[in-house]
């Protein structure tokens, strides 16, 4: 296929799953009880009522009216802007895990002794649940002083969104490293190339095939860990602050924090087609068996 | 001066332990300047232990390894030899010529400079027009003309090949001995090259090097007398099948003690 086709095929099969989802969540509507329904005195099925469920249309036509009654800022500007805010503090989570979890790649690659030392703890460290760890890397916020550098309280929810993006990408561009093949090795070797000759030239090309799945899934953590971090700590500006917000809102308006809602999956989407996108660059010259 | 020189040469994998192999034992060898010089013997050998000491890829444990005069480490360093095994082994990320660049570009030449002796080698391998082409659009014979160029690109005076058309069909292969020899006479190169098939190694070279397994050693040295300029019709010659038997039988000999069903297994009789 093309690159044009291959780019309409996906877009449509992304249109299609959205169609599917609104479907499903206006059947249940249609058919769900009202109340919620339990099983064996364990309630388990939601509310189907407006407002538990509001309806997809009332949703969305809640973007086009003003956040608060008699304000002029229309929701759809509100949440935007806040996704934009929490879009760029992802962005800058998510370069900073890949530059950690490279470096860290290498590192393992390099030296035997701290791959066999590191991997263990890196593992460990996403046992922590990103709430324990919130307060604490927000509490640095204006607090913590390196020269005349002060560390604003934005950078400590790119951090959080660092923290899970840099393990996937450590973990897989580790893999990648390691998966140029014996015979390409000793090309190299026979070459007399140097350790860092042949991770330019032979490893890291090697590697993209597996670094970019974890890149993808980097640039998702990056986001979740950036709105868990806002949520968690109020951080004015982004988009969990408006979740928060809007979900103290939910009897009187449900349909509001569902915008927010909306905001955060479009941010994510957003996050998640950059990569894509490097991706298609990044995979076209090569043989499109090993493309996922 | 000869282009490679094995002296008094062993090589033992993880002496001292239960799982010690005798991979090469006491092996002496020289190949002259121009001279096309073939491994072979049965599965476990040592051919491409031996071929790998060359390479400076493997430290002898006894021995001396000299290439060129030097030693085999400095060889290695000075880019003395172009190696090729049985995969190709082209990176599928670079195109065709960047392909044949990459011990250029490793030895820090120019663009322009690279650029050019790469296309020297494209047509050296008959096969200019594709530089602009990835290797895995390319079929498995293409591939190894390719792997051949990039072993040449820096005009070392030593060619080292693992099985390289051990992959390949029979009449692929064919044209692929005629072209080795057509290319290395052009470029006035030697030649040390591993094999599991006798008519290969007799079609190819001007001494067939005969190795028995555990412990290698090299149990014969026939000289095959084809004349310089080989062509198809020296496959239909009364000396080509002459020379086979002299290989088959001293492959023979190196088992004596094992039953015959056995004996030469790993070596193909075609």
């Amino acid at each position: 296929m093309t690159l044009v086709g291959r780019i309409a095929y996906r877009t449509s099969m992304f249109v299609l799953a959205i169609a599917a989802i609104i479907g499903a969540w206006e059947l249940y509507k249609l058919i769900g009880p009202q109340g919620g329904g339990k099983f064996f005195g364990v309630s388990i099925l939601p509310r189907a009522n407006n407002n538990a469920m509001p309806h997809v249309w009332d949703m969305f036509s809640r973007f086009g009216r003003p956040e608060v009654r008699g304000s002029d800022r229309k929701i759809w500007v509100v949440v935007l802007s806040g996704a934009w805010f929490s879009l760029r503090l992802s962005f800058v989570g998510f370069l900073l895990g890949s530059t950690v979890g490279v470096g860290l790649a290498v590192l393992m690659t390099r030296f035997r002794i701290v791959q066999r030392g590191l991997l263990p703890y890196l593992v460990m460290s996403q046992t922590v649940p990103l709430i324990a760890l919130a307060p604490l890397v927000v509490s640095w916020g204006g607090k913590l002083e390196i020269g005349s550098f002060v560390w604003p309280r934005w950078l400590s929810a790119s951090i959080l969104g660092m923290f899970l993006a840099f393990f996937p990408i450590a973990v897989g561009t580790l893999r990648g490293l390691a998966s140029a093949p014996s015979a390409a090795m000793e090309l190299m070797e026979s070459y007399a190339a140097s350790w860092k000759q042949t991770l330019f030239k032979l490893r890291f090309p090697a590697a993209v095939p597996f670094m970019v799945p974890a890149f993808k899934l980097a640039a998702s953590g990056a986001v979740v860990g950036v709105v868990v971090a806002e949520i968690s700590t109020g951080l004015k500006g982004g988009i969990g602050r408006l979740i928060i917000e809007y979900a103290r809102e939910a009897t009187g308006d449900p349909a509001k924090v569902f915008t927010a809602v909306f905001g955060a999956a479009a941010l994510g989407l957003t996050m998640s087609g950059i990569v894509a996108v490097s991706d298609l660059l990044l995979m076209r010259n090569r043989p499109k068996e090993t493309t996922t | 001066m000869s282009a490679v020189q094995v002296v008094g040469t062993s090589k033992i994998f993880n002496e001292g332990s239960a799982k010690q192999v005798d991979a090469i034992v006491e092996v002496n060898l020289t190949v002259e300047s121009g001279e096309f010089v073939s491994l072979i013997g049965p599965s476990g050998c040592g051919k491409s232990t031996l071929l790998r000491l060359i390479a400076n890829l493997l430290e002898p444990t006894q021995g001396v390894v000299s290439v060129n005069g030097k030693t085999a480490a400095q060889a290695r360093l000075d880019q003395d030899y172009g190696m090729a095994f049985q995969q190709a082994g082209l990176f599928d990320w670079r195109t065709v010529g960047k392909n044949i660049e990459l011990p250029l570009e490793l030895k820090g030449w120019d663009k322009t400079k690279r650029a050019k002796r790469a296309e020297e080698m494209l047509h050296l391998v008959k096969l200019p027009e594709f530089a602009e082409m990835y290797p895995w659009q390319l079929s498995g014979g293409m591939q190894q003309r390719i792997a051949i160029a990039r072993a040449l690109a820096a005009h070392p005076p030593l060619l080292l090949m693992d099985e390289p058309f051990g992959a390949l069909d029979e009449m692929t292969r064919e044209y692929m001995q005629g072209e080795l020899l057509r290319i290395c006479a052009e470029t006035s190169t030697t030649v040390v090259f591993v094999t599991h098939s006798i008519p290969e190694a007799v079609y190819l070279s001007n001494r067939v090097v005969v190795m028995s397994p555990r412990p290698g050693r090299i149990v014969e040295i026939i000289d095959v007398n084809l004349g310089a300029k080989r062509t198809e019709d020296t496959r239909a010659a009364e000396g080509f099948f002459r020379s086979i038997t002299a290989v088959r039988e001293a492959l023979r000999g190196t088992h004596a003690d094992h039953v015959a069903a056995t004996a030469i297994r790993g070596v193909e009789d075609r």
